[in-house]
Parts: structure tokens; sequence; C-alpha cells
């Protein structure tokens, strides 16, 4: 193992790695808000969206992520729709994710307190303006750390991607491994991976400090 | 024309029944406590009057409007929007408060006008800092709730209630959580709110607040009111046993 040949090695893993980060951030985009339809959608009044929501989320937690992938990838051409690659591994991931974030979001509404909700009702509030204004608002600082958790875990989800040829960082490093017959490649993919949870862990601790400004006892 | 009237209110939670053929009034400018023991059902009035309970039969009017009303035993609520408008006229005061723990003290009070009123804004904020210092907080405007002592958040929840004009207002143990000396600020507060002819129904277990605040005082008992007088009729004249005993065994 020397300098000069992880050198060599590092175009390939950074265009990995500019996948990997690509799929990452777009499943954030995409699940996070989903989520949050769908956890609307469990704890509605109207039962048909309620148990839409729950088989919904029943069947994507309920399953492996893998499989998830390759029903997507290589089932749903079968019924006439057909994705490329990457755009099947977002699909899946989106949908996967946004089922784990509607979890979170659903425990978090649950917590807060019913004298909230009644002193929201007692002043006038529709039960919509009482979620936007009272209850999401509490939601978001309790399930920052289970939301944040999850990413990290996305993070590594990524890599499954290679079972379908989507060119991620793993796959880059098992290229490079396969071809010279050396597993530095590995290890310097491991790197990354832990240099980015790393970072992550860092910022959730800031992000987590800020949004529970209020519950501090200060001056 | 009363702000409040109940009229033959019952209330069930299964086979209990915790209000049985209930009826009081209560005029503008008039504050009424409600006393009794645990159980007896004074909350669940307050909370059926402000909706946050379905009555089981009866009428209740709020400044003459009928927020239920029961016709040959068809209990019957208009629209949710209805209702809305018709109990934004109370505001209700909780035994734990239930502040906004996201908001700072200031908002807490601002957040209806502004958000569900829809009232000009800085109109919201001017009236909010005065609410506060009515309650002697306006120097806790941008403190959160968390960084509040019991008493103070008590009063920063009655500065949210009165953020709504309310025509009544309904303090549901306002004092129960809170330690003897949390208590006196708070009961001073509401006072001075009675002093200033604010309407007000009162459910509370202290006597001496009671007797110094309310004009009059009602007694429950297994749902039902057994007793009621002007304040000092009801403490010092009281011919009822019953009621007799439950006030003997408040004098230390």
């Amino acid at each position: 193992m020397n300098l000069s040949y992880i050198a060599t090695l590092m175009p390939a893993l950074m265009q990995g790695l500019a996948q990997t980060l690509k799929l990452f951030a777009l499943t954030l985009i995409f699940s996070l808000p989903l989520g949050l339809v769908f956890t609307l959608g469990s704890i509605s009044r109207v039962p048909p969206l309620r148990w839409v929501s729950r088989i919904y989320i029943w069947i994507f937690r309920g399953t492996p992520l893998m499989l998830q992938l390759f029903f997507i990838y290589y089932g749903l051409p079968f019924m006439g729709l057909t994705f490329d690659r990457f755009p099947a591994a977002v699909l899946t991931f989106v949908l996967n994710y946004a089922a784990y974030f509607a979890e979170i979001y659903r425990a978090g509404i649950q917590s807060i307190d019913r004298g909230q909700h009644e002193a929201a009702k007692t002043l006038g509030f529709t039960p919509w303006q009482t979620m936007r204004y009272i209850i999401i608002p509490q939601t978001v600082s309790r399930v920052i750390p289970p939301v944040c958790n999850e990413t990290i875990t996305l993070v590594k989800d990524t890599a499954l991607v290679t079972a379908i040829g989507v060119g991620e960082l793993l796959k880059a490093a098992q290229g490079a491994v396969n071809r010279d017959v050396n597993i530095t490649a590995y290890a310097v993919a491991a790197l990354i991976y832990l240099a980015i949870t790393f970072v992550m862990t860092m910022a959730y601790e800031r992000l987590e400090r800020y949004f529970s400004r209020h519950q501090k006892k200060e001056g | 024309m009363p702000i409040l009237q109940v009229e033959n209110v019952s209330k069930q939670f299964g086979s209990f029944e915790a209000l049985r053929d209930i009826s009081l009034t209560v005029e503008k400018g008039e504050a009424v406590a409600i006393i009794g023991s645990s159980g007896s059902g004074k909350s669940t009035l307050l909370r059926c009057v402000c909706n946050l309970e379905k009555v089981s039969a009866g009428q209740i009017l709020i400044d003459g409007e009928a927020l239920v009303s029961t016709q040959s035993g068809v209990v019957r609520y208009p629209k949710e929007k209805e209702i809305r408008r018709i109990c934004m006229k109370t505001a209700m005061v909780f035994q734990q408060f239930n502040l906004f723990p996201h908001l700072t003290c200031l908002e807490n009070v601002t957040i209806t006008p502004i958000k569900i009123l829809k009232q000009n804004k800085a109109e919201a904020l001017a009236n909010a800092k005065r609410l506060l210092q009515l309650v002697g907080l306006e120097d806790k405007a941008d403190s959160y709730p968390a960084m509040l002592s019991g008493g103070q958040q008590q009063r920063v929840a009655i500065a949210r209630a009165l953020a709504i004009n309310p025509d009544i207002m309904l303090f549901d143990e306002p004092t129960s959580a809170l330690d003897p000396e949390l208590t006196a600020e708070v009961t001073a507060v509401i006072a001075k709110l009675a002093a200033q002819d604010i309407t007000m129904l009162i459910v509370t277990h202290e006597m001496e607040f009671a007797r110094s605040v309310a004009d009059r005082i009602l007694f429950f008992e297994d749902g039902q009111i057994i007793g009621q007088g002007s304040s000092a009729d009801f403490f010092d004249n009281q011919q009822n046993e019953r009621i007799k005993r439950f006030l003997s065994g408040f004098q230390k």
C-alpha cells in the first residue's frame, strides 16, 4: 500500500462518491417531506387516507430495501414502467425512507402533551392550525435525533445500489479491487464513509443544540 | 342578557354521570366560583362550556348564542366553524398552564391574535405587551416558558387567554399545580381582573381566594349544584350541613 497508488484510485472513487452524495441528497430532499405526508395520512380522521398511509408504511418498513430496489428496477419493467439505474435507486430510497421518517414523525407528534391540543383548541385554532403552529414545530426538536440517526444509516444504505449496478462509491472501490487484486480501495472507501458520518454527527450535535434552545434555563 | 347560560346540562362518561342536570348563569361583570370536592364535576362543566367535552344533554348559551341545544332528546351542536366562533367568546386557563413551550412568552400571547384572528401585527404586539404588563411579566417577554416559575407561567397563560378578548374567562383550578407562595401571585392577578369587572367562572380549591374574589359561589357535589349564594352568605351563613362540613375541612 503506498500513497501514489492511492492517488491513482482517487479519481474513480471521487466519481463514485459524487454519485453516493447525489443519491443521499436526493433521497433526503424528497423523503423528508414525503414522510410528513404519510404521517398526516396515518393519523388522519379520514379512514381511507389512514389505511392507505398505514399499509404503505407497513410494506416499505416490512420488506428489505434491497428487495424493493430489485422490484423497482427489475420488476416494474414487466408492468411497463422502466427506469434507468440511478432514477430507480432514487425512487426506491425515497419511498423507503419516507416510510421510516413517517413513523419517526408520527411518534414525535403523538408524544406532544394533550394539553397543547386543548390549549390551542380553546384559543380557536382549527385542527390544521394546531398542527402547523403548535404541534409540528414542537415535534421538530423531538424528532431531530432519530431523523439524524436514520440519515447516518442512509449514508451506508446507499452502498446497496451497487447491486443494480449504480456506480457509487462502493462500486468504484470494488472495480479497483477486482482490477488490481488489491484491497486498498476498500480501505479508502471505508475511510470516506467514516469521514462523512463523522462530519454529519458533528453537524447534528449543533442542530440538536439549536433546536433545543427553548428547553434550557437561561437568565 | 347573561354572558353564560347553562341549562339542564348532563354529561356522561360511559356509565358515570359527571354532570346531572346542571343549570347556572353568569352575568356580565360577575365573578363566580365553583367549589366542591374532587370528582364532583366542576372541571367537566368548564370543559363543556369551552367545547373540550361534548354534553350528553342540555343547552349552553354564550352571549345568547347556542353552543349546544337539546330538543326532544337530540343534542345538537352547530358546524365546527360556528362552534369555534362561539367558543372564542370564552378563554380557558388550565391547571397545567399548557403554554406553548416552543414560543417565547410574548409569542405565546401574540400567536392567536396574529395567526388565528389575523389582527394587525403591530397592534397585537402592543396589546400583548400591555397584557404582560397587566400580569406583571413585561420583563419576561422574550423568555421561554421553561425558564419561568409555575406562577409566572400561569400568569402568562392568563395573558394569552385575555389576548383573544373573551367575554368570559374560565379558570380550571388555576393554582392547583402551584405551591402557596406562587399561588398568591396568581390569585392576585385574577383578583385584579375581577376588580376590572372581567366576567369569570373559576373552579378552585382555594377557599380564601373564592371568598375574596367571587361575587357568587356554587357548590358542586356528585355532578349537581347542591348549594349557592353570595360570597359572604355562602361562607358565613351556611345552613347546609354537608357544605359546612366541607368548609370546616379548610379552616385552619
